[in-house]
């Protein structure tokens, strides 16, 4: 019984110690982009190239014709987001001007968007998963561990009908890590690394900032009202009542 | 040379860009801006956007019914909107870029409460003229 009454009192104070030197990412936290006005200094990094194997690179850039001639005409094709399909890992971290809520334990940190309320989960200081036992999804697997001030967040698992960056395909072999830091401590940045063999011919790489939101409270988000529709030629239409 | 110069100037100057919330605001037409005074018919605070119905009438009194969007109520809420700013009755003015297809929809700019408050549609959000 003394022994192990010497070895928590013992231990208590390094255990105190230590946590108190992870980073409490605790918070909610509104993204924002570069430009004009934003000190560089908290500004995020410029993004890295887009570069798609050849087989991929061809239908991506088709869409994104396609897409650019429908905007010249008035029009939108339909997308995942104007039909309500939540966004998933990693476009979820920075939907238009959505606050993003993070939520610190021992164990795990939550991850919850406002637009859609998509929640993603990551496991502290746990093995990931063999691929194989992940069944695809819009989260797949997450875990995280700290590399000194930043939490390096391990991510597969994301099924391939889940849109990446900028509409980017991807295949079941999607491996994500995000370098996650407070660069102040109210400014958050996420280092996106985007890994997958089979469509990208080199790691995708971008920064998402955000900004600390004090007293926010999150708004609830259920997609109950949409009157977006798709028509026949995949154009996105907005229903009208007549009465 | 040129254009490896513009493709160097769009790398440097490409920040990853947030993911639009729902949908663009293509199907509106921007360089518009129409004033409809009616009487609403159901404020709905709704995700993803939130709608004011309205039935307008015209000089020879025929009433025409108006579906006005909105931001979601999270993007509203942070420009002095609430769930209870509108309801079912009250009379309004509201300022809105039009659908392109000329039917009766459209995107709000500004409204105008019974109390006199002038509200926007979010800040920073969508069209305006």
């Amino acid at each position: 019984m003394k022994t192990i009454l010497y070895a928590v009192l013992v231990t208590a104070p390094l255990l105190t110690a230590q946590s108190a030197k992870t980073p409490d990412l605790t918070g909610v936290w509104s993204p924002f982009g570069g430009g004009r006005g934003v000190d560089p200094k908290i500004a995020p990094p410029p993004a890295g190239q887009l570069v798609l194997k050849p087989e991929y690179a061809k239908p991506y850039e088709a869409r994104r014709a396609a897409e650019a001639e429908a905007t010249k005409r008035g029009e939108q094709l339909a997308t995942a987001g104007s039909q309500c399909i939540p966004y998933g890992v990693p476009t979820m971290m920075a939907v238009a001007v959505y606050p993003v809520e993070f939520i610190q334990t021992a164990k795990q940190l939550t991850i919850i968007s406002e637009a859609f309320s998509e929640v993603r989960r990551v496991y502290l200081d746990r093995p990931q998963a063999p691929i194989d036992d992940v069944a695809p999804g819009y989260y797949g697997r997450s875990v995280g561990k700290w590399d000194g001030d930043t939490l390096v967040v391990d991510t597969i698992g994301i099924k391939p009908t889940v849109n990446g960056y900028r509409g980017m395909p991807h295949s079941e072999k999607m491996h994500i890590t995000e370098r996650i830091k407070l660069v102040t401590p109210d400014v958050l940045h996420d280092q996106i690394t985007i890994e997958d063999a089979v469509v990208l011919e080199k790691p995708m790489v971008y920064t998402l900032a955000y900004r600390r939101m004090p007293d926010y409270e999150m708004v609830e988000f259920v997609c109950d009202n949409n009157r977006e529709y798709v028509d026949e030629k995949g154009v996105v239409r907005m229903k009208i009542k007549d009465k | 040379m040129k254009s490896r110069l513009l493709n160097l100037l769009a790398a440097v100057v490409a920040v990853a860009i947030p993911v639009l919330a729902h949908h663009s605001f293509t199907m509106f037409d921007t360089t518009k801006q129409i004033t409809i005074t009616g009487t609403v018919t159901s404020f709905e605070w709704t995700n993803p956007h939130s709608y004011i119905e309205i039935d307008v009438p015209d000089e020879s009194g025929a009433v025409k019914h108006w579906s006005i969007e909105m931001g979601s109520p999270s993007i509203l809420q942070q420009s002095g909107w609430k769930f209870s700013s509108l309801k079912k009755g009250d009379k309004t003015t509201l300022v809105i870029n039009p659908l392109k297809t000329g039917l009766a929809g459209g995107f709000l700019n500004t409204a105008t409460l019974p109390t006199g408050k002038v509200l926007g549609n979010g800040p920073g959000r969508g069209p305006q003229k």
